[in-house]
């Protein structure tokens, strides 16, 4: 067993096994996932608030850039986290396969860490495409592994300091041919001496004192040790630029679902600018809110609620009101973004016309009866802001069934989950 | 027999190279690898790295256990498992074959040439691995024909081709290049 792990370590050396390029990828991979967690945590507190908190609602693209930059991170963590493993893998076959209880522990964390990064990235991308193949819910699991991952990730960058120190710097690039597992890395470097002389695998042997295992093993090293090395300079200049152009690929060809410049390349991102019923893509539709007889019917009014007092609004009484017009973007928790031109009554006007206290919050609540977000919040920063609107038109036109017709909301700097289409009532929180 | 060949192993190597003073540094625990040399202040950081870390997957654990269902623990057990299995025991052995096979074939090949093709390949496979899940998840027919609505499979095909010509183009460049001989020997040897 010894002998196999051994041998499954030298045949995987690499001249791009080395803790220096660990570390070069590594941090790489450890800002993606820190962008990620950063931005994953802003955009949960944005749906789920804490009571004390308040919310920036400038600039007004601001959740199309965190969350934009959510899902471009999470996608450059394929590339990336693929990159770190092809890296480390040498590690898997350490022998013995436990040296102590610290060593259990370690090797542990970072199986946890590489199957919930691998889960996490994965379940995060097919969630962009609504495809959920597995068997427990996306949100709440996606949202407990982004913690349970800062905590690996921080104990790994506890262990792993002494080498991530050492090799931070190109200067100690010298020594960065060392293998990956310190304690045998020695047998690395005799591997490597005896492997360069071509075709010395007797010598090799005789080293090692002993033949090489017989049968089908033996034949498969012998194959493998027969193959050309590869050249270490080159290996390493060539594996950097390929995970840099992947990484590159991979994110160039789907941001433009968020960032304009690259939308004629968007070649696999989810969703497509101006691709949708009036320019804008649809998440939720109408039939799946079951709403469209309710949307559609000439009886509809929005109630407006405050401190006990009540007003239904009729949409010729909406429009009969001051208009306003804002250019706003709905941007999704799913990473995608479209600018819009939208018109529709100033929810401020709304409350004032009800004499709200300017300190008081809104609950939002829709036609729809089931889903996690007919009944939704939004603080009073959003409710003051001039360019929070009840919307009644969408790129000038009558706003579509799919965009939640009769009217909407539509707020600077909220997750497209939180602009509730298909409004029904909204009611000031007392507090 | 096999513990001897191993200390002459170590013994030579260690005679070779001289690093055995940073052992500790690799998959080494924390507290009890760690040698002299190791000052105490790098050794605090770590332990409150080590320690923060721990709090925080532990409030992700109850998070976890808080938010969803008991019964739905199992599966998510399952994926990641499912996942080391899928990466350890089937994507990198492959990889592994893959770049064996490579340079076997391309014995006669540049160096440079067999880095640009290896480059080539790894990049279309990560592309394909984001594209390949659209071309599936449009079968089950969207919620709605905003969702996915490219044509992935053209997309991709055209991906491919255009990755083609540019990896041929710049091995015939560097072909070229070498040929010429400008003095520059991108092939270098093991440094060592």
């Amino acid at each position: 067993m010894r002998r196999l792990m051994y041998e499954a370590q030298r045949a995987l050396a690499s001249p791009v096994r080395n803790p220096r390029m660990a570390t070069v990828i590594g941090r790489l991979l450890g800002a993606a996932f820190l962008i990620c967690f950063g931005t994953g945590l802003y955009s949960h507190f944005l749906q789920e608030p804490l009571d004390w908190m308040r919310f920036a609602t400038r600039p007004e693209f601001l959740y199309q850039v965190t969350q934009g930059t959510h899902i471009i991170a999470g996608i450059a963590c394929f590339p990336l986290l693929l990159a770190k493993l092809h890296i480390v893998f040498p590690g898997l076959f350490a022998y013995p396969p436990v040296r102590g209880f610290w060593n259990f522990l370690e090797r542990a964390s970072i199986a946890l860490f590489v199957g919930a990064s691998l889960v996490q990235i994965t379940i995060g991308l097919l969630n962009t495409y609504q495809w959920y193949p597995w068997p427990f819910p996306f949100r709440q699991v996606h949202f407990a592994l982004g913690w349970v991952l800062i905590g690996l990730l921080v104990i790994h960058i506890g262990v792993k300091l002494p080498t991530i120190t050492r090799y931070w710097n190109k200067a100690s690039k010298a020594s960065g041919d060392d293998d990956i597992d310190g304690g045998h890395r020695a047998d690395h470097h005799l591997v490597d001496a005896v492997s360069g002389d071509r075709g010395e695998n007797d010598e090799a042997a005789r080293l090692r004192g002993t033949t090489r295992p017989g049968g089908l093993t033996g034949r498969a090293l012998h194959y493998i040790d027969s193959t050309p090395r590869a050249a270490s300079r080159l290996s390493r200049r060539g594996f950097l630029t390929t995970v840099g152009v992947a990484t590159t690929a991979v994110v160039g060809l789907t941001a433009g679902q968020t960032f304009t410049p690259l939308n004629a390349v968007n070649l696999f991102g989810p969703r497509k600018k101006g691709v949708g019923q009036q320019g804008v893509p649809v998440n939720r539709t109408s039939k799946q809110a079951k709403v469209a007889d309710a949307a559609m019917n000439s009886a509809w009014t929005l109630t407006v609620a405050v401190a006990g007092a009540e007003r239904s609004f009729t949409r010729a009484e909406l429009l009969a009101l001051p208009q306003t017009d804002v250019t706003l973007p709905i941007a999704c928790v799913e990473g995608w973004s479209q600018m819009a031109f939208w018109r529709g009554v100033r929810l401020r006007d709304l409350a004032d016309l009800m004499s709200a206290d300017p300190e008081t919050s809104f609950r939002l609540i829709s036609l729809e009866e089931r889903g996690s977000f007919s009944k939704t919040q939004m603080g009073r920063e959003y409710v003051r802001d001039p360019l929070t609107l009840v919307a009644l038109e969408l790129n000038g036109e009558t706003l579509d069934l799919e965009h939640g017709y009769p009217a909407r909301m539509i707020a600077p700097g909220r997750p497209g989950v939180l602009q509730t289409k298909w409004l029904s009532r909204i009611e000031a929180i007392e507090s | 027999m096999t513990a001897s060949a191993n200390g002459s192993r170590h013994g030579s190597a260690g005679v070779n190279v001289g690093v055995t003073e940073t052992v500790g540094t690799g998959l080494n625990p924390p507290p009890a690898g760690i040698t002299a040399s190791t000052s105490r202040r790098m050794r605090t950081i770590r332990w409150a790295l080590v320690g923060g870390g721990v709090l925080l997957l532990a409030w992700g654990a109850f998070v976890m256990f808080d938010l969803v269902r008991l019964t739905r623990i199992p599966g998510v057990a399952l994926w990641i498992a499912a996942a080391i299995l899928l990466h350890d025991a089937i994507l990198a052995p492959i990889v592994f074959a893959l770049g064996i096979g490579l340079r076997r074939a391309g014995r006669r090949v540049s160096g440079t040439v067999i880095a640009i093709v290896q480059g080539g390949i790894v990049v279309g496979s990560i592309v394909s691995l984001i594209a390949v899940p659209t071309i599936v998840a449009k079968n089950f027919a969207p919620a709605n024909a905003t969702v996915l609505p490219l044509n992935y499979g053209l997309n991709l095909g055209i991906f491919w081709i255009v990755l083609a010509a540019l990896t041929v183009g710049l091995s015939a460049w560097a072909v070229m290049r070498e040929r010429r001989g400008s003095g520059v020997r991108l092939q270098d040897d093991s440094e060592r």
